[in-house]
């Protein structure tokens, strides 16, 4: 029982790393940027090359591979995704190009096999007499801190303001001189940052091959459909609902079917109520 | 005219290239043309794009293997049977998705498709799982033949959603795309004609995954990927989004590229790839229907 | 004369806001009836109920004895109800003529192998004739308000409800636009109900008006005496602070 509650948590904090970088390009940029399964991949990708070809010390191949993944998504949204900002459909197809084409690059270069990302901490946590997996624990610890500490940046700073502004009415903020550009590439860096961080940290325990980003991009989707698109509060209290939801099914019903529990959130919630638990009305 | 001209040199490449393999290359290109003449009708005409026309695909294809292979009926059954299907299946998923705005309407399609596949590979039992269910009769025997029997249902295909897409019915699709709400206001019952148009393009995909199962003889989860509906979109914007046959020539050019591109072993999808990235970022209104009215000195098509 | 259009105790409230508050009018068979009030006084709610593009909360409304709330939108337009919008919504990526097919195509027009005659007159009717086949994205407002008058007159309707039709003009674009819904008004024997808040423009249209102001009638009369009324100017005046012309 309690591992099932750790565990849920452990899912749950994944992929609200993962759902809140998502819903926050999203809401301030109006991107639907389905490469961020992409930086997810390359965040694990990148700390297995580092460690494994270049030796380096897994603290440094962490942080490292959490920067590179920054650039690289902070360089897509500049050279891609800016050009085509007009149509939300031409976004679409560029990102799930650019998803496709990473899936391709990570195929060529590292195989479809299955890779073992070094974990941080390598021997079980006890727990009320319970073991507990240690990666997964500091997986829950670094995706909390994580989040909290962009949560306090958005309401705390002057930069998290002009975030805010640009999110709830991107014109009144230019009028008041926030350069636009410059906070997507911020929160777009930001953004594929958390992605990346959700796949150092969760690459020893959750397979690591290149199809990775789909199950990842899809699971983060229904979250931040579920807790509506946008809103970081709703994502983070959909990642729990939906990781829960994944783990009770995991553990008591049939693992094969977790993968079918974000899908059917998804169309639920577009049918239900396609605004999610916390996000603006959509109805056409 | 100029379409002739090419029906003509489809019908006459086969034969001429004498090849069993590239025969079949032919054939994917032509059912491939079928899918993306399909998405073009619905998506290109009101502007909702359709992410998931997979589901139709698919569900057209397992419909053929269930028919076929599971059931033993005659071949010739799944036809019929692959239209109604994957027409229940775009009104299923056209009810509650339609009314939804323009991405949320890409994503709900997105995720009827994923959801379809999870499905195909988890009820294992019915569908085989991620092996899929094989022997399938050939609806033709000989591949030449198959091949002009796809064509002919090719053009029969692009014939008709033309015709459509001309008529009355196209222009309120149009209309919906230009402005949904004032279309409301000029009494039209916009719910109706984007439903039942949703279940034409589904009839059609539908009928090309019939085809597609028929000919590769088994059905595999993979008729249900994203990667096919993206393709399929892929080829409507080269062809030139609201061409009916633009979007069937690009369905062909693409697949040729993709066969073409076999010589580079495990970089062919990732070419592949780049190469409809440049197409996307710098062709936003297709290569085909811009190029042939270049070609043809500037007249409208 | 008969009552063509019966409204009663019309409400409508957004989370906390009564927008529209208990409106009750009738409008009978070719009247030309105006609505008047500042920014925000609930015209074009009342519209949008009026129109099915929003759903009531209380009150009734029926044309010619038939209740046309709690109905959609293209249903209420082949009861015979047709619109325009304030801000013009023309068909993007269509010409002038395509435009007004699409209004042909509604059952209630019942078009049909007449559809290019009918589509002529119209056109001509709203003087786009000669510009039958331009893309819309190139028209001048003036033109752009013409074309969806007659986009809505291709419904065949009994009841046209105008909003602000002359906002946005030019000085040299409003008279001919007055000019053309007294004609279609004397020729076609339509009722007309019109949105506007410019004064001059009113007075040469309506035989009727009704002020509103917070969602609420506050006064109907004639044009003349509306506008003197006390509570109609202290409506406009107290939003002048406002900056609300």
């Amino acid at each position: 029982m309690l591992t099932v509650l750790i565990y849920g948590a452990v899912t749950s904090a994944i992929l609200a790393m993962l759902a809140v970088g998502f819903t926050l390009i999203f809401g301030v940029a109006r991107i639907l940027n389905l490469a961020h399964g992409a930086f997810y991949a390359l965040g694990a990708y990148c700390t297995y090359s580092l460690t494994a070809t270049y030796k380096v010390p897994l603290i440094v191949a962490a942080l490292a591979s959490v920067a590179l993944v920054a650039l690289f998504g902070m360089a897509m949204e500049r050279v891609l995704v800016r050009p085509q900002r007009q149509s939300s459909l031409a976004v679409l197809m560029i990102t799930l190009m650019v998803a496709l084409t990473v899936e391709q690059v990570l195929f060529v270069v590292f195989g479809s096999q299955s890779k073992n990302v070094p974990a941080f901490i390598n021997f079980p946590v006890y727990l009320h007499g319970v073991s507990l997996d240690g990666q997964r624990l500091l997986a829950l610890a670094v995706a909390v801190c994580l989040i909290g500490a962009l949560w306090l940046f958005i309401q705390r700073t002057r930069l998290g303001s002009a975030i805010l502004a640009i999110s709830q009415d991107p014109e009144a903020a230019q009028y008041m001189g926030i350069p636009a550009n410059r906070i997507f590439s911020l929160v777009m860096g930001l953004s594929a940052a958390l992605a990346g961080a959700a796949g150092v940290i969760a690459g020893p325990f959750l397979s690591v091959r290149p199809t990775m980003d789909q199950t990842a991009m899809i699971t983060a989707f229904s979250v931040v459909i579920v807790g509506g698109l946008g809103s970081i509060p709703g994502s983070i209290l959909a990642a729990l609902i939906i990781g829960y939801s994944e783990t009770f099914v995991a553990f008591y019903l049939n693992p094969e079917w977790t993968g079918t529990v974000s899908l059917v959130a998804i169309l639920l919630t577009l049918v239900l109520r396609p605004a999610g638990l916390m996000g603006r009305a959509v109805g056409a | 005219m100029g379409g002739a001209v090419l029906v003509g040199l489809l019908a006459a490449a086969p034969p001429l290239l004498h090849n069993q393999y590239f025969t079949g290359v032919f054939i994917v290109c032509a059912i491939e043309a079928i899918w993306a003449a399909s998405w073009n009708f619905f998506s290109g005409l009101t502007g909702r794009e359709n992410f998931g026309t997979a589901l139709f695909i698919g569900g057209g294809a397992y419909t053929a293997a269930f028919f076929n292979s599971t059931f033993g009926l005659n071949a010739w059954w799944s036809i019929p049977g692959g239209i109604v299907v994957a027409v229940v299946l775009g009104l299923v998923v056209g009810f509650p998705t339609l009314r939804l705005k323009g991405p949320y309407f890409a994503l709900a399609t997105l995720a009827s498709a994923a959801i379809m596949q999870q499905v195909a590979i988890n009820l294992w039992q019915y569908t085989g799982g991620s092996e899929g269910i094989y022997g399938l009769d050939r609806l033709v025997d000989s591949s030449l033949g198959y091949y002009y029997f796809v064509l002919a249902v090719l053009l029969a295909t692009v014939l008709v959603l033309s015709l459509i897409a001309h008529s009355r019915w196209g222009t309120i699709l149009r209309a919906i795309k230009g402005d949904e709400t004032a279309c409301q206001a000029a009494g039209i019952n916009v719910t109706v004609y984007k439903i039942a148009s949703l279940a034409l393009s589904a009839a059609f995909a539908g009928l090309g995954g019939v085809l597609f199962a028929h000919y590769q003889q088994a059905v595999t989860p993979d008729d249900f990927d994203v990667f096919l509906s993206i393709s399929v979109i892929i080829m409507a914007y080269v062809g030139g989004i609201g061409s009916i046959w633009g979007a069937a020539v690009g369905g062909i050019l693409l697949n040729l590229m993709l066969e073409l591109l076999r010589g580079m072993g495990e970089y062919r999808l990732l070419v592949y790839y780049l190469i409809l990235m440049v197409v996307l970022f710098f062709m936003r209104s297709g290569v085909v229907v811009p190029l042939w009215r270049r070609l043809s000195g500037g007249r409208s098509a | 004369m008969s009552a063509l259009l019966e409204v009663e105790g019309l409400t409508k409230r957004f989370s906390g806001v009564t927008a529209v508050k208990d409106v009750s009018f009738t409008l009978a068979a070719g009247e030309i009836t105006g609505v008047l009030g500042p920014n925000g006084a609930g015209k074009t709610t009342l519209f949008n109920l009026l129109t099915g593009f929003l759903p009531s909360d209380h009150g009734a409304a029926r044309l010619e004895g038939r209740s046309i709330l709690r109905a959609a939108p293209h249903t209420i337009v082949n009861l015979g109800v047709a619109r325009t919008f304030q801000l013009c919504r023309p068909f993007h990526g269509m010409t002038v003529r395509e435009n007004v097919v699409v209004g042909c195509l509604a059952p209630r027009a019942q078009i049909g192998a007449g559809l290019e005659q009918r589509v002529s007159d119209i056109l001509e009717e709203v003087g786009l004739a000669h510009k039958s086949e331009q893309p819309v994205d190139i028209l001048p407002y003036g033109d752009l308000r013409r074309l969806e008058i007659g986009r809505a007159l291709a419904t065949r309707p009994k009841l046209l409800l105008l909003d602000e039709p002359f906002a946005g003009l030019g000085a040299g674009e409003i008279e001919p636009l007055v000019q053309l819904i007294h004609r279609l008004h004397d020729t076609q024997g339509l009722t007309i109900l019109i949105i506007e808040h410019k004064l001059r423009e009113f007075m040469q249209l309506v035989s009727r008006v009704i002020a509103m102001d917070f969602g609420e009638i506050i006064a109907i009369g004639e044009p003349a005496d509306i506008v003197r009324n006390p509570l109609v100017i202290e409506s406009y005046i107290g939003k002048a602070d406002h900056g609300v012309a």
